[in-house]
């Protein structure tokens, strides 16, 4: 031993002495040799003593994983009124472990299947291929059963092993196109989106509009139960549940009522409609059409179905508020007057005297009214929407101040909105020279930028951020579709006050004249005359937009504009309707504009007697 | 380099490489039938040709005298952690985790070969102390050699095998003779650090601990793997599905298994404590700790006894790395118990 014992055992044992060290190592191989014996107790304990148990969890009929999935969330309008509810709704569904192990057997299983419920053979295949053959989740091949489908399965039950009918909540529309667009569909994620890792086969995700945007808070959590099953696949006892958690309520600024006329009256039309509170910037309608069947997309859609929206030549998933551009056309008169009035280059008594045309070097530009207006100052200019007028004041004030006010309205760059991908407009600006002088710009495409035309292009939603700042005093909103978002539990989870994202520097003369003029368009014999409803100060600007590749054909193809808000004092609503093809403004879109005015203003009383 | 001389080639310990050979085996066959249905039957082959690999670094390890390695310990250690530097700074990532380096082509996990590295190491540094007392000087002074490279493991991340490292050095202190109040005052040390820890951890990591407490927590989620491995386990009953009947999984022989890795750590405790030399006894008692809190780890986490951690079950799980390293290990001992006699 080491003097006093405190050394280690490194010297090595003494020649003759006991080995201290060897004692340890002895020691240490008790210790695995317990910590082994208590494995093989635990394993006896699973093995033998719960091993029946687990034999039974393990065999093949005994346990059924029910994934119970969690409702989505509501979205509610600014009233409380369901845009979107859930509906209970059947879905056929394969549980791969409980499918024949023999390929054979398996595929006349599948085969029966098929013939019954008139589904392609090859896609069960797919989607029993995508699996593990152990998986015990069920895999959804159809949902959206009809009674008659469930009654067909329920009676072949005992030729279909591994085949089911489960209960899940599906959306629920007020009617099949509503809001597609801004509600979006919903569908099992894809191949793609599964490799994200967030989602789990199976899973209803939001591919579009609110339903995606929102689809973190939408989504509740599934809940499961375990039960266990008889070899008819009766429940026989509730081994253990989960229960799931609904997705969270949304709350938009989306008023139904409005968003329901204005889809009913743009019925038949190409276009766009956008509804907006100039004092927030909320959106209350959205629309865009054609549309699409929303509740055809939703769960599983068969590849027919989309190929036929996808290829139509009218691209009804094309949200145009957003994501389409268009000439203004002279509802970009406003920008100019707004840029000549506020940098001086334009007062209201400028008067010019409009024949119907106007020469430009060797080129001859046309107004719209071919004998002309006559003697013309600016207020009757924007009424009368002068086209004469403004290729003069046009070249007045000049390309590159008209292109500082356009963008300083928000066009020529995206609302903000968050919603899909929004297009940014265009606003053509002229390369300046060390001297300031425009280059490589012609006198003409100043002319046609004047009355909204040559490379001008906008989104309805920036016409009504436009409209909406000409209303308010000069302010630009972000727009905002959703107010809050609120889980039952917790109480409000996220929440939106509004977003200034901009001002419009006019001087409130600048503003005011502004405002006047819109309302002599609509009430003082000008263009929007259509739009007038006697007891509501309405003011608006009319718009025929020439697209560069019908510029030669009939005027029906035009792109017809109706820009208002009203009540002119205080503005409270801010419309812009935009009908593709629908030639003049003042004809057809103004009287869509009067329709949705004249619900919000004048059917109020009779819808809160009805709500309340 | 020392000649193969008769005497040495005696003194093999046969059970101890028989034991090994029957685990490859196991293994082999086992991941053969986890590629059934699956494309490509080349797992189960690679296997093999890492196993062939490995004998030859085994026999290699084994031909050289363990205390020349030992003397040289300190280059290996260091060049260890330059090259987990490495990994750190430019290895490969699979699924979030930065464990490989390539070489050519293949990717080797340099925290395996760390390993025995650290064992050599901790021996090295004993050996040179022999005569100083195993006290708290002796444990400051050695803690480093493994906290050093366990933040560096943790960072991959690797928690299983940052923690491999802290067992092995106990054992080696515990067999170079620390006094056992010391050991205690550590051990509650550790305990007081332990909600510490728990602050530290991943949330993925925290997740496995709270499965595992309570598997019915998520049982279509996290702990679908822990309760899938009990009714693997369970469903087996005594002799098992066999490989064919196989449902849950493919682990098919785990009493065989158990008996396999039983002879071959005792028979490691035995070459530890039948070697009188101390350098060898070290090697020996480092090895075997080294392997016994793997196979313990692993075993004990499928049958539900702690909370999943990722290491390698030494010769089964597949990877050559680990298949190349736990082989060099098994040289180590060969190379104790051959010159024991000298």
């Amino acid at each position: 031993m080491n003097p006093g014992g405190r050394l280690g055992y490194l010297g090595g044992p003494m020649p003759g002495r006991p080995d201290p060290g060897r004692r340890r190592v002895i020691a240490m191989a008790v210790m695995v040799s317990v910590a082994l014996l208590t494995i093989v107790c635990q394993l006896w304990y699973l093995q033998v003593l719960e091993g029946g148990r687990f034999q039974e969890a393990s065999d093949k009929n005994r346990i059924r994983v029910r994934p119970i999935a969690a409702p989505r969330g509501i979205l509610f309008d600014r009233n409380g009124l369901p845009l979107v509810d859930n509906r209970p709704a059947f879905t056929l569904s394969l549980i791969p472990r409980e499918l024949d192990r023999d390929p054979v057997q398996r595929d006349v299983t599948l085969g029966r299947l098929a013939s019954l419920m008139q589904i392609p053979f090859a896609d069960l295949q797919d989607a029993v291929a995508k699996v593990s053959p152990d998986s015990i989740l069920p895999v959804r091949v159809r949902r959206g059963l009809s009674m008659d489908d469930v009654a067909k399965v329920e009676e072949w039950k005992l030729e279909l092993p591994g085949v089911i009918v489960e209960v899940e909540p599906q959306r629920a529309y007020p009617n099949s196109r509503f809001a597609a667009h801004l509600l979006g569909y919903v569908r099992e994620a894809s191949d793609e989106q599964l490799k994200g890792g967030r989602y789990r086969r199976g899973d209803m995700v939001g591919q579009t509009g609110l339903e995606r945007l929102l689809d973190e808070f939408l989504r509740g959590k599934d809940g499961g139960e375990r039960i266990e099953v008889d070899a008819m696949g009766r429940q026989i006892r509730l081994v253990q549940s989960t229960e799931p958690h609904p997705g969270a309520q949304v709350i938009t600024t989306v008023d139904r009522r409005v968003q329901e006329v204005a889809e009913k009256a743009m019925e038949g039309k190409a276009g766009a409609i956008v509804v907006m509170d100039p004092r927030n910037g909320d959106v209350l309608a959205m629309v865009s059409t054609p549309s699409f069947e929303i509740d055809r997309f939703t769960g599983t859609i068969d590849r027919n179905a989309w190929l036929r929206v996808m290829q139509d030549p009218n691209h009804p998933l094309l949200n145009r508020t957003i994501q389409s551009m268009y000439p203004p056309g002279s509802v970009f008169k406003m920008v100019v007057a707004a840029a000549g009035l506020q940098e001086g280059s334009l007062t209201p008594s400028d008067r010019v005297f409009c024949n119907g045309e106007f020469h430009l070097g060797n080129w001859t530009f046309r107004d719209w009214k071919k004998e002309g207006h006559g003697s013309v100052d600016l207020m009757k200019g924007i009424r009368d929407s002068c086209d004469v007028y403004f290729y003069n004041a046009g070249l007045k004030v000049g390309a590159p101040a008209i292109a500082k006010w356009a963008l300083a309205f928000g066009f020529g760059a995206p609302t903000g909105i968050e919603f899909g991908s929004e297009k940014p407009g265009l606003i053509p600006q002229p390369k300046m020279s060390k001297k300031g002088k425009p280059m490589s710009w012609h006198a003409g495409e100043t002319v046609n930028m004047s009355i909204g035309q040559g490379q001008v292009l906008v989104t309805p939603m920036q016409v009504a951020r436009m409209m909406a700042a000409i209303a308010n005093g000069g302010v630009l909103w972000k727009p905002r579709l959703v107010q809050r978002i609120e889980r039952p539990e917790k109480g409000v989870v996220w929440g939106d006050a509004g977003s200034v994202t901009g001002h419009v520097d006019l001087s409130p003369m600048v503003l005011a004249f502004l405002r006047q003029s819109l309302w002599a368009v609509v009430n003082d014999g000008g263009t929007g005359v259509a739009a007038r409803i006697p007891g509501l100060d309405i003011a608006g600007k009319t718009g025929t937009a020439q697209t560069v590749a019908n510029s030669k054909s009939e005027k029906g193809q035009d792109h017809a504009w109706f820009a208002a808000f009203a009540p002119v004092k205080d503005p409270e609503v801010v419309v812009v309707v935009l009908v593709q093809g629908g030639g003049h403004g003042g004809s057809t879109a103004a009287p869509i504009a009067r329709q949705i005015f004249n619900t919000i203003f004048f059917e109020k009383v009779a819808f809160a007697a009805f709500g309340g | 380099m020392v000649g193969i001389d008769r005497r040495l080639l005696q003194n093999v310990d046969w059970p101890l490489l028989g034991a090994t050979l029957a685990l490859v085996a196991l293994s082999a066959t086992t991941l053969a039938t986890l590629n059934v249905g699956r494309a490509g039957g080349g797992v189960a082959l690679r296997q093999i040709f890492w196993f062939g690999l490995g004998l030859v670094a085994l026999l290699v390890v084994a031909s050289i005298d363990y205390r020349r390695l030992v003397r040289v310990a300190p280059l290996f250690y260091l060049t260890g952690l330059g090259v987990l530097v490495a990994v750190f700074l430019l290895g490969r990532t699979v699924s979030g985790a930065r464990r490989w380096l390539l070489i050519g082509p293949i990717s080797v996990q340099p925290s395996e070969l760390f390993k025995l590295c650290f064992v050599l190491m901790v021996v090295w540094f004993l050996s040179t102390r022999w005569a100083q007392p195993v006290g708290k000087t002796v444990l400051l002074a050695a803690a480093p050699l493994a906290l050093v490279p366990a933040v560096l493991i943790v960072k991959q991340p690797d928690l299983g095998t940052a923690l491999l490292l802290f067992p092995v050095l106990i054992a080696l202190l515990v067999a170079a003779g620390i006094r056992l109040r010391i050991l205690g005052g550590l051990v509650l040390m550790g305990l007081a650090a332990a909600p510490v820890a728990w602050l530290a951890l991943k949330d993925y990591q925290r997740d496995r601990i709270l499965v595992f407490l309570d598997p019915l927590r998520d049982p279509l989620g996290r702990a679908y793997n822990v309760i899938q491995a009990k009714i693997a386990i369970g469903s087996g009953q005594l002799l098992g599905k066999g490989v064919a009947g196989a449902t849950q999984s493919r682990l098919a022989f785990l009493p065989e298994l158990l008996t396999c890795y039983a002879l071959l750590l005792l028979r490691g405790f035995d070459i530890a404590a039948s070697t009188r030399e101390p350098v060898g006894r070290l090697v020996a008692v480092g090895v075997t700790a080294l392997v016994s809190t793997q196979v313990l780890v692993n075993v004990s986490m499928v049958v539900g006894l702690i909370p999943v951690v990722g290491i390698p079950l030494p010769f089964m799980s597949y990877g050559g790395s680990s298949m190349v390293v736990s082989m060099m290990a098994l040289g180590l001992l060969l190379s104790v118990r051959m010159r024991q006699f000298q």
